[in-house]
């Protein structure tokens, strides 16, 4: 009998397991094992149904679920943004901690082993083998049910690796919910599976969910809305040293269960003992909060809880950390005293693309060391102003440190080193433009990226503008519609031949008399159009792309101008300003000259016609 | 030991306008894979590895033992009775699908073959309807021209959606059935994947060997109970 009764309660607790399994499974993306090891495991050969790794935090399973009497609860909650929500992706800190999300319970499971009070002889004859095998049915029917509920369609769409969401999924295991609303229940249906006759009871499963989830409006885009960032770490104008907890810390306010427990009871619904939640539980918009209740015994217990399941958490969450490239590594200490802490609740990689989570996956492309610089929108009136020295100087977005260093630090970045290579060059043929920067978000491969960064590129037109503006400091009406650059790093074939070819020519005609100036100073714009353009395209070092440029400048001061470092730009654009002014004065001596001849001439005549 | 028989909802497929047209042939094999698939993974009771798999015409995801062996078997099946539909076309057609134990394996005196005893039974009925033409040349009553092609197109969506909103529900019927009936089920062998052995035959309302497979089977199996 104490045989049998053990059988039953190893059949149970495993029964348990599997359903929570596969309803996690079935749901919640970040459950999901990063990758799945083809060698079935012992465990895994429960009821015949390979699943795969189980999440670590079921292992606590009988850690807290003493009582086999009482019902396992699995609240399937879908996370969304208000859709009157002014402050987008960037999450304000509400009086809980937590940003502005709206929670909303749209599947919720109900596995228990219903205990029959009268036990009939039927019932106490049933053997665990006949249990067993009923439960391999019920459970492989639950498998097939999991992909026909509405919730089904969510799931995907978040674990899908080419989209990202509006909204999250999320979920809460515990022995006790709280009724939903009439409301709610009128928008609900219900279904029961047959239950599996055991020896003390009867194995249950049963659903309350969601009909119809086309309210939601659950998008899933191919890309990331455009948008400008603008306190991504690396920017020029935020501080280099700057590492990602800050903005982490502000978005992921999740509280440790205990705290919660102590501290705040009224922030976080269905805190009670025994029952865990994932990842961010804002709760903040439930209407459902509970204030805690418990005794001092509970809480102790909910704390060794909170205890086992953050390492596993926190582990989990470091793991994911290296593929993530996070640089933050001060915000490990947050994620390990958070649980049960998963960000955005997709802790794996992968996951991190699909979720909800702008911010995370805005902070994982940023993590890559490559300096980004300031995006250029907004910011394109100031290049196309008269170049002149002082205020093109402050129209430049200040240079980031690793901007400012010689070629060698921007050659260490990895993914951008052909794009770091085009500022510096265009530096030295002296592009006070500053659209240098766009190319280097280009160059990302992830997917989430590069809907994320069409916005960055579709600025490049203005940049386009100030380029050919600012550099020639006249107006090149003629250069716009001969450059036709739809990113300022792609150049038609025709003009780079065409500005090349001036700029040979130019090279040629540098030191001639000032009667050629007005002309070669036309000529020199354009062939340093050309020779910009040409820069870009072939991405020369720094000094060989000095010596291509050429408005009126010696090989020489070039070189002694690029090999000066930081000091690069500025006196270059004032030696070049100086220049340009003795060529216009110059010229106006010339002028003069001509005219007074002229004038002589005629005055000579005059008199001669007169006389 | 009964034999229990689940007749599946009727489904209503659109046919090919023109014979061995396989685009539209792929509707029925969706629809019969998802279902056959459906029904063995709730009896493959050995060790399995789920697969989910996404059907392309319509929205809804099935799951599968992952056995490739039995994926070609279902699939060649499944091509004997698009075949069948080919040369019966506007016809009602049937699969059933049945789980069977060997009972016998002693050679008798007038009979070498192997006792099955059917223990399970399920009747996918399929009716493939023909395409309607589409009408060439103008209409005879109203001024507007009215685009053939554009009814035809909207009709085929409309009989997709009824299609992809019936499957749904035999699916259910699957999951219900497979709940309420358990007690027939014999005790698992110890194999993996599939466990019992099963057999797939294709009939058609027109067949005069229907009637007969049908009858043949009931004796077989004794006192049948059928649900519908």
């Amino acid at each position: 009998m104490d045989l049998q009764y053990g059988r039953f309660e190893q059949i149970l607790t495993q029964f348990l397991l599997k359903s929570i399994h596969i309803i996690l499974d079935s749901r919640v993306p970040s459950t999901r094992p990063y990758s799945r090891c083809r060698e079935v495991k012992k465990s895994d050969k429960w009821f015949n149904l390979a699943l795969g790794d189980r999440p670590s935090a079921l292992e606590n399973l009988n850690f807290w679920h003493r009582n086999l009497t009482e019902p396992i609860i699995i609240d399937i909650i879908l996370v969304q943004e208000p859709p009157n929500s002014s402050c987008g992706y960037s999450l304000l800190p509400t009086t809980s901690g937590l940003g502005t999300f709206t929670e909303t319970v749209i599947e919720r499971w109900v596995v228990q082993c219903e205990y029959l009070r009268t036990m009939t002889p039927q019932s106490s004859d049933v053997s665990y083998k006949k249990t067993y095998k009923k439960s391999i049915i019920l459970l492989r029917s639950l498998f097939s049910m999991m992909r026909l509920l509405p919730a089904y369609k969510a799931f995907r769409k978040l674990s899908s690796t080419n989209q990202t969401c509006d909204f999250d999924i999320n979920y809460k295991v515990s022995t006790f919910s709280v009724p939903f609303s009439r409301t709610e229940e009128e928008l609900m249906k219900h279904y029961s599976f047959i239950p599996v006759d055991a020896q003390q009871g009867r194995f249950a499963i049963s659903v309350t969910y969601r009909d119809n989830l086309s309210h939601f409006n659950l998008e899933a885009s191919t890309s990331f809305p455009p948008e400008i960032i603008t306190d991504y770490v690396g920017s020029p104008l935020t501080d280099p040293l700057r590492t990602f907890p800050s903005s982490l810390e502000r978005r992921f306010h999740a509280t440790p269960l205990l705290s919660r427990g102590m501290h705040s009871p009224s922030s976080v619904p269905f805190q009670r003992p025994h029952s865990w939640t994932s990842g961010l539980h804002r709760g903040v918009s439930s209407p459902q909060s509970q204030p805690l209740a418990g005794s001092p015994a509970l809480y102790r217990a909910s704390y060794e809880v909170s205890s086992v399941i953050s390492d596993t958490y926190g582990r989990k969450v470091q793991d994911c950390k290296s593929p993530a490239h996070y640089e933050a590594a001060s915000s490990n200490d947050s994620y390990q005293l958070s649980p049960p802490f998963s960000p955005s609740p997709s802790p794996s990689p992968p996951a991190y693309l699909t979720s909800g989570n702008p911010v995370q996956t805005r902070l994982r492309s940023e993590s890559a060391p490559v300096s980004i610089p300031h995006p250029i929108v907004g910011r394109s009136s100031r290049y196309i102003s008269p170049n002149s020295s002082d205020p093109n100087r402050n129209s430049l977005p200040p240079l980031s440190p690793r901007f400012t260093k010689h070629d060698s630090s921007s050659q260490e970045s990895p993914s951008g080193t052909r794009s770091l290579r085009k500022p510096d060059s265009l530096r030295s043929a002296e592009s006070s433009c500053g659209m240098t920067y766009l190319g280097q978000k280009v160059s990302r491969d992830a997917k989430d990226d590069s809907g994320r960064f069409s916005g960055l590129l579709s600025s490049s037109d203005s940049p386009r503008v100030g380029f050919s503006r600012s550099s020639s400091r006249l107006s090149f009406q003629d250069d716009l519609d001969e450059c036709d650059f739809s990113c300022p790093f792609i150049v038609d074939d025709v003009d780079t031949s065409e500005s090349q070819a001036n700029q040979n020519l130019d090279l040629r005609k540098g030191s001639e008399a000032s009667s050629q100036a007005n002309s070669s100073v036309r000529k020199s714009q354009d062939a340093a159009v050309g020779a910009l353009v040409h820069m870009l395209r072939t991405a020369p070092p720094l000094r060989l792309d000095c010596s291509s440029y050429a408005s009126g400048f010696e090989k020489s001061e070039l070189e002694s101008i690029a090999g000066a470092g930081s000091g690069f730009v500025l006196p270059r654009k004032t030696s070049d300003a100086l220049e340009e002014l003795k060529a216009y004065s110059e010229m106006k001596e010339l002028l003069l000259c001509k005219s007074g001849s002229i004038t002589s001439r005629a005055g000579s005549k005059d008199e001669t016609s007169s006389s | 030991m009964n034999c229990e028989v689940c007749q599946l909802k009727e489904l209503v497929s659109l046919g090919p306008p023109e014979p061995r047209q396989e685009v539209e042939h792929f509707e029925v094999r969706e629809v019969l894979r998802c279902i056959l698939h459906t029904i063995l993974f709730h009896r493959a009771l050995g060790l399995v590895r789920p697969k989910d798999v996404d059907l392309e015409l319509f929205d809804i995801t099935y799951v599968q033992c992952g056995d490739v062996e039995h994926e070609k078997k279902i699939d060649e099946k499944i091509d004997h009775f698009i075949d069948r539909v080919e040369k019966h076309p506007n016809k009602k057609n049937q699969i059933c699908l049945s789980f069977y134990e060997v009972k016998n394996k002693q050679a008798t005196w007038f009979t070498n073959k192997v006792e099955r005893h059917y223990w399970e039974q399920w009747y996918i009925n399929l009716n493939t309807v023909q395409h309607p033409k589409t009408h060439s040349g103008k209409s005879h009553h109203s001024k507007v021209v009215v685009d053939p092609g554009e009814t035809a197109s909207e009709e085929r969506n409309a009989r997709r959606t009824a299609l992809e909103s019936s499957l749904r529900e035999v699916l259910f019927q699957i999951i219900k059935f497979v709940n309420e009936k358990k007690d027939h089920v014999p005790p698992i062998p110890n194999l993996d994947g599939v466990s019992f052995p099963y057999e797939i035959t294709i009939s058609s309302s027109s067949d005069s060997a229907f009637g007969m497979d049908m009858l043949k089977r009931m004796l077989q199996t004794g006192h049948p109970t059928m649900l519908s």
